[in-house]
């Protein structure tokens, strides 16, 4: 049987791979999906309203007994994080995407706002995304569903906030508040990251890629872990090697064209495995920068107890978790470190309880504290910018292979000095908030953590300093593009998976427009 | 495809137009939440059996429930020790290298502390007498002995064990999980 080559072979089914899958088949070109997790049943196969007690060791499992999925970072299952994700839906401005041009440090990406403003659009048309019109000039408005109501935590922070002279909006989400198609809006049971079970929370999976299927252009082929870039001697990729996850038979998946949408740090470890006689330091790394500039957001986090809500009667006001958000107000001002922090609201499910060990005393009256306290447990997650620095960085640990035989990526962090500084304002911010909201602060965070990883392939003009070009597309191999958080050259301190989207609507265009023209 | 996009540019000019105008929507709950009828939430689940201990002793055990019963006792709802904290914290510790060594420490520390009675044979206030010193230091960080360093342990897991029980979080805390609601309820405190 001669082996069915198509037009665009995409690894990942995330929010990058996803969109980029539906895009693509919507203009008519052959695309296959190669996912390393399994098919699975948004609305079925999540433990979405599971309590903790119902396990014995309380850690609520992501999969319902005897359904497969999000079983390593390989291999989570169609949809990818999409389905895990909160949702946070910011578009990112000028601002954050010239941020060395401003204020002398960081990188520049090579487009700017307008260029991505009509993807933004598109995306915020297609998955629906609630906020409201705040008109902030580096926070730029989409085209919203109306915003939920902030909760009563929310409105006392802000109150804080306020009295400080700080801004604070609703935040913004790819969570429906109206229903939208076949999606209802979100009845707000603040399970949004054990997977939505209504898919009220946009999903790759079930709002671009099932929709997409229609068209016949778009295969899907789960259950496939992603070994190898293949390249032609001409230096051209040609699909990509993968092993069955459950069967671990090797097979090969061919294509004109082929997009890597595998999250961040294995897109950078698949072109790091792909090595090869023409790219022996691997794939697209002749310039020797793939995994370097690996820029991670870093956050902290404070947690209170809200004292105007304590001892008040437990709601059901989880929500869809945060409501609300503080922009970033530090690159307004007058400060000794580049870049700045936005902060998220209490996203933090109630089961969460592990607050009540902080509680002192023991005996009836900590029993008595720590329900008068669980109304009012507040979470401010503050979330900085971290700028590229050498020795923060993406690699292989060639010693520890995974069970497919593949060896395992390895991040290393180092929080420089710049870092520090930002990390210790928005944490000294985050604290001067809350007290002004009337808190009783019983856990500030003293160390940066990493979320929303991001770099490691970043975008640029110069081949010798970048891995891809501002099209996604590899310097080294024409038809080769990678599609993630990974191509970020700057974060910005927002929430990314929305700009992810509009960069992989963005590049479905060009290379749609590519094979129109019989130019891949 | 094209259809789809111009009803969802329909609607969204719709909602734009309403929001500028009046900063208010002018829909009505039935229209625009009429869709959430079919879901519904199952109560919360059944408490999952804890499996026998495998890393204490029976008369361990003992001793660690009536501890728990000590750190969170009965009032309306019930105590530590009858909301089975006992297994959870046996299921923790066999697992864990460095609880196996706090609590293989800090065990006997306790039983020494009773003038060779066993600690579940004291009374109440006995037991009181030797452990809220404990919970004291553990407030004020005080940790040096391996009494402290145990109750610090203690405490944690008899909170993570109970809060996480369904008598701690349904009845205790009153926590339902997660609700189906029509609309979001907006906070009408005088915040």
């Amino acid at each position: 049987m001669a082996t069915k080559i198509y037009d665009v072979v995409i690894v990942g089914s995330g929010a990058a791979g996803g969109t980029m899958a539906a895009h693509l088949a919507q203009q008519g070109v052959n695309v296959a999906v190669v996912e390393g997790g399994p098919k699975i049943n948004t609305r079925t196969d999540f433990n979405t309203h599971a309590m903790p007690f119902e396990f014995p060791n309380r850690s609520i499992p992501t999969m319902k007994p005897g359904k497969q999925g999000f079983e390593s970072e390989r291999s989570r299952g169609l949809g990818g994080k999409s389905q895990t994700w909160n949702a946070v839906a910011w578009r990112m401005s000028h601002r954050d995407f010239k941020g060395k041009s401003i204020e002398g440090a960081g990188e520049d990406w090579p487009i700017d706002y307008p260029d991505l403003k009509p993807y933004y659009d598109k995306i915020d048309n297609e998955v629906g995304t609630v906020g409201n019109y705040d008109g902030l000039k580096d926070l730029p408005d989409g085209i919203f569903q109306p915003p939920v109501p902030m909760k009563c935590s929310d409105k006392l922070v802000m109150k804080g906030a306020t009295k400080l002279g700080l801004k604070v909006i609703h935040v913004r989400k790819s969570t429906l508040s109206r229903p939208k198609g076949n999606r209802p809006s979100c009845h707000f049971c603040g399970n949004c990251m054990a997977g939505c079970d209504v898919v009220a929370k946009y999903n790759s999976y079930d709002v671009h890629m099932i929709p997409a299927l229609k068209t016949g252009k778009l295969d899907l082929i789960p259950d496939s872990i992603v070994a190898e870039v293949m390249v032609s001697k001409e230096n051209r990729a040609t699909g990509v090697r993968t092993i069955n996850r459950v069967t671990g038979e090797q097979s090969e998946v061919r294509g004109k064209t082929v997009v890597i949408s595998a999250a961040c740090v294995q897109s950078v470890a698949l072109l790091m495995m792909s090595k090869s006689q023409l790219y022996p330091n691997g794939l697209a790394n002749s310039n020797g920068h793939l995994g370097k500039h690996f820029i991670p957001h870093f956050t902290g986090g404070v947690q209170v107890f809200l004292k105007e809500l304590i001892g008040s009667p437990l709601k059901a006001d989880e929500g869809f978790l945060d409501h609300a958000y503080l922009p970033s107000f530090m690159h307004e001002r007058k400060r000794d470190y580049a870049r700045s922090f936005g902060a998220q609201f209490g996203y933090q499910n109630r089961r969460a309880v592990g607050w009540a060990r902080q509680i002192p005393g023991m005996g009836k009256n900590y029993k008595q504290a720590v329900k008068e306290r669980m109304p009012a447990v507040f979470t401010f997650s503050p979330y900085g910018e971290k700028l590229p620095d050498a020795k923060t960085f993406i690699d292989l640990d060639l010693a520890q292979k995974d069970k497919y035989g593949l060896p395992v990526a390895r991040r290393t962090v180092t929080w420089t000095d710049n870092d520090m500084k930002l990390f210790k304002d928005m944490t000294s911010w985050s604290v001067e908030i809350l007290k002004s909201a009337g808190s009783e602060v019983f856990a500030v965070g003293d160390t940066p953590m990493t979320n929303h990883e991001l770099g490691g392939a970043r975008m640029g003009s110069d081949p010798k300093t970048s891995t891809v070009d501002a099209n996604c597309c590899t310097h080294d191999v024409p038809n080769l593009y990678v599609v993630d958080g990974s191509v970020f050259p700057s974060a910005s301190e927002k929430n990314p998976t929305h700009t992810i989207m509009a960069l992989a609507s963005r590049t479905a265009d060009h290379i749609a427009a590519l094979m129109k023209k019989g130019e891949l | 495809m094209a259809e789809g996009l111009a009803e969802e540019r329909r609607e969204a000019l719709k909602i734009i137009g309403a929001i500028s105008a009046t900063c208010a929507f002018p829909f009505s709950a039935d229209e625009l939440y009429g869709q959430q009828a079919e879901h519904e939430h199952a109560a919360p689940g059944k408490s999952a059996p804890m499996p026998p201990a495998k890393y204490f002793k029976p008369e361990q055990m003992e001793l660690l429930g009536v501890i728990a019963g000590l750190i969170i006792p009965a009032t309306d709802t019930p105590s530590a020790k009858d909301a089975g904290v006992a297994s959870y914290i046996d299921l923790v510790v066999s697992g864990n290298p460095n609880l196996q060594r706090t609590f293989s420490e800090g065990l006997p520390w306790i039983e020494k502390q009773t003038n060779g009675r066993k600690f579940v044979a004291l009374t109440e206030n006995e037991q009181l007498a030797i452990l809220e010193p404990l919970c004291e230091a553990v407030d004020q960080s005080r940790i040096n002995t391996a009494g402290e360093r145990w109750f610090r342990a203690m405490k944690s897991l008899v909170a993570d064990g109970y809060y996480t029980s369904r008598v701690g979080m349904v009845d205790e805390l009153g926590y339902k999980g997660g609700s189906v609601l029509a609309s979001y309820p907006e906070c009408l405190h005088e915040h």
